[in-house]
């Protein structure tokens, strides 16, 4: 009751404080924002693939960009034990000229359709075996390229470049930190071997894997589930590393600021605490009080922070060359119940304070 | 029931060594529900001091305050917060209101405090308010009252609860006499006409002489004062 009052009363400097609680929340959601976008924009087709597991060859140390497997180790991974269903997928990485004339990389996925390595088509339509130099578009790839389904681009592996016809677009996601396009696989192995002769080239560069306790090692294989694919994508574990650490410095910083800010105002309020206390008041009253002031001021400040973040990062969407920034709804709860506990935690930090009053120091009563 | 006072030996002294300043000394009186005392003397006589013992807001050095046969110096802080909400009412020195409630809610907080309804907390709020001509200001702020007003909220919150004790710290110092005179009247009517004990500190002798009792401090000893002296 009576920290409501006092919130309603000194609306000014209790805007004040909930402006800086906001300020901060939305300094750990960008940052946490920044941890999810850099790792979609890692892998994020990797983990949308229709697979339990993703199969390497054995002396690829799990690298999709070393990884070469042959016809017959997709066979063999195809044929073990738990696999229901297996699709081979060819990557190399390839450059395009965008619309506004940038040299610009994508990442060069071959896929058989009909396979479970084959991408839904959400505008256009699917690749076909007639279609060689047809491809599908992520719609990042059209986003940063400017490009259209119906429009063509030439897209350049080694030294060679070759026109496609972007036939459709799909929403897959990023692939080693570049847009993805999808062609079928035996245009994947033409433009990636040349002339090297068929018998001689490798049929893909890995294999997604469908069914149970098909983790392992096989004939000329490794299979992995997701996560650790995910995991093993050169650049990720840093980038991880990174991400992590601005999470947990972006955490006790903003915990520090909060319960400082908090604590601050519990020191203010000594006089105003003493009083209570003469008047009977108890340590948890007055800390409950504190307590109320803290939820209601975090609340508010999560209020602006949330959709001041989502706003955030819509204008950013708008801009051609995006911050990977990108905000799931696990992570803005989780982001938000933790700044919660954050403030709770400086509020705790208040409480011993509250504990010591003495009402008679407080009141400056001794003669 | 009504609070029975025994003050027995009790010192204090702040600070130790050559810094220790013995604020009261072997203080002993007693005093019955129905009483209203005053205690005078010159500043820094000990006379707050006493008081906020006898309040429980200060420990003492050596000594005892029984409250109706219980020594409220050997209660833990929990015991006594819960002596101060149920039994006492203080109006301190500098009246110490919440500056950013109302006149009102000044009063009303005792009774959250103490986990009575709002309902029953509002009708005595109103009540103590029209009793002490607040009615017309109970809607405005601390900050927004005389420094009269603001002495008398702190009478009616320090009678919100009921108290069988009241304590009152010089509650004429921001009064003209006339309007203290009335103040201490109204106090006095609140606690002989309830039974309660009241215990008045001041340094105006003309205010004292409305109490039952003088004790009068003086270097930290206290001792009792004729009435028909206390005039001299």
């Amino acid at each position: 009751m009576i920290g409501l009052l006092e919130i309603r009363r000194r609306k000014f400097q209790f805007a004040l404080i909930a402006l800086i609680v906001a300020l901060i929340s939305y300094l750990v959601l960008m940052i946490n924002g920044l941890g999810v976008g850099l790792n979609e924009q890692a892998g994020s087709a990797l983990r949308n693939f229709n697979a339990d597991a993703i199969a390497y060859s054995d002396n690829a140390g799990l690298s999709v960009i070393r990884s070469e497997v042959g016809e017959a180790t997709i066979a063999a991974a195809r044929r073990a034990a738990g696999v229901t269903d297996a699709a081979a997928l060819g990557y190399v990485a390839a450059n395009y000229r965008s619309e506004h004339g940038r040299i610009r990389s994508a990442a060069f996925i071959g896929y058989d359709p009909g396979t479970i390595g084959e991408p839904r088509a959400t505008r256009g339509r699917s690749l076909t075996t007639a279609d060689r130099y047809g491809l599908l578009a992520d719609k990042g790839f059209l986003k940063a390229s400017g490009l259209k389904v119906g429009d063509t681009v030439d897209i350049r592996v080694r030294l060679a470049s070759t026109p496609f016809v972007i036939v459709g677009e799909i929403d897959q996601g990023a692939f080693f930190f570049q847009p993805a396009v999808y062609v079928l696989r035996a245009t994947w192995r033409e433009l990636k071997y040349g002339d090297i002769p068929d018998a001689d080239q490798p049929a893909a560069s890995i294999i997604l894997l469908k069914g149970k306790h098909i983790i392992g090692k096989g004939p000329g294989y490794e299979a992995v589930n997701k996560d650790t694919a995910f995991a093993n994508i050169e650049g990720v574990s840093g980038q991880q590393a990174t991400v992590v650490s601005l999470r947990v410095f972006g955490y006790v910083i903003g915990a520090l600021i909060i319960g400082v800010f908090f604590y601050v105002l519990t020191l203010q309020k000594v006089a105003h605490i003493g009083v209570l206390k003469a008047v009977g008041a108890s340590s948890f009253f007055v800390f409950r009080q504190v307590l109320i002031q803290v939820v209601v001021i975090t609340g508010f400040a999560l209020a602006v922070a949330v959709p001041l973040a989502f706003l955030t990062e819509q204008a950013l969407q708008t801009l051609p060359d995006t911050v990977p920034i990108a905000f799931t709804n696990r992570m803005v709860l989780t982001t938000s119940a933790l700044l919660f506990v954050t403030a709770v935690a400086g509020a705790l930090f208040s409480g011993r304070q509250v504990a010591g009053v003495d009402p008679i120091i407080a009141l400056g009563q001794q003669q | 029931m009504t609070a029975t006072l025994r003050v027995n030996n009790l010192s204090k002294t702040y600070g130790g060594g050559e810094q220790a300043v013995l604020a009261v000394r072997s203080a002993t009186f007693a005093a019955q529900p129905g009483e209203f005392l005053a205690i005078v003397g010159p500043s820094g006589s000990g006379k707050t001091t006493l008081l906020a013992m006898i309040g429980g807001l200060l420990a003492p050095t050596s000594g005892s305050v029984e409250v109706n046969g219980r020594d409220i110096a050997r209660l833990s802080r929990g015991q006594q917060a819960e002596y101060r909400r149920a039994l006492v009412g203080y109006v301190f020195q500098t009246n110490n209101l919440l500056p950013f409630l109302t006149a009102r809610e000044n009063l009303t907080v005792v009774s959250a405090i103490g986990g009575i309804s709002s309902k029953d907390a509002s009708r005595r709020a109103d009540q103590l308010l029209e009793e002490l001509g607040l009615t017309r200001r109970s809607r405005a702020l601390a900050t927004q009252l005389s420094g009269g007003e603001r002495q008398r909220v702190a009478i009616g919150r320090a009678l919100m609860n009921d108290p069988e004790l009241v304590l009152v710290d010089e509650p004429t110092a921001s009064l003209d006499s006339q309007r203290g005179r009335q103040v201490v009247r109204s106090l006095m009517d609140e606690v002989k006409g309830r039974g309660k004990l009241g215990i008045m500190v001041t340094h105006d002798m003309e205010m004292a002489m409305l109490a039952d009792r003088i004790l009068e401090m003086h270097d930290g000893h206290v001792r009792e004062r004729m009435k028909d002296l206390a005039g001299d």
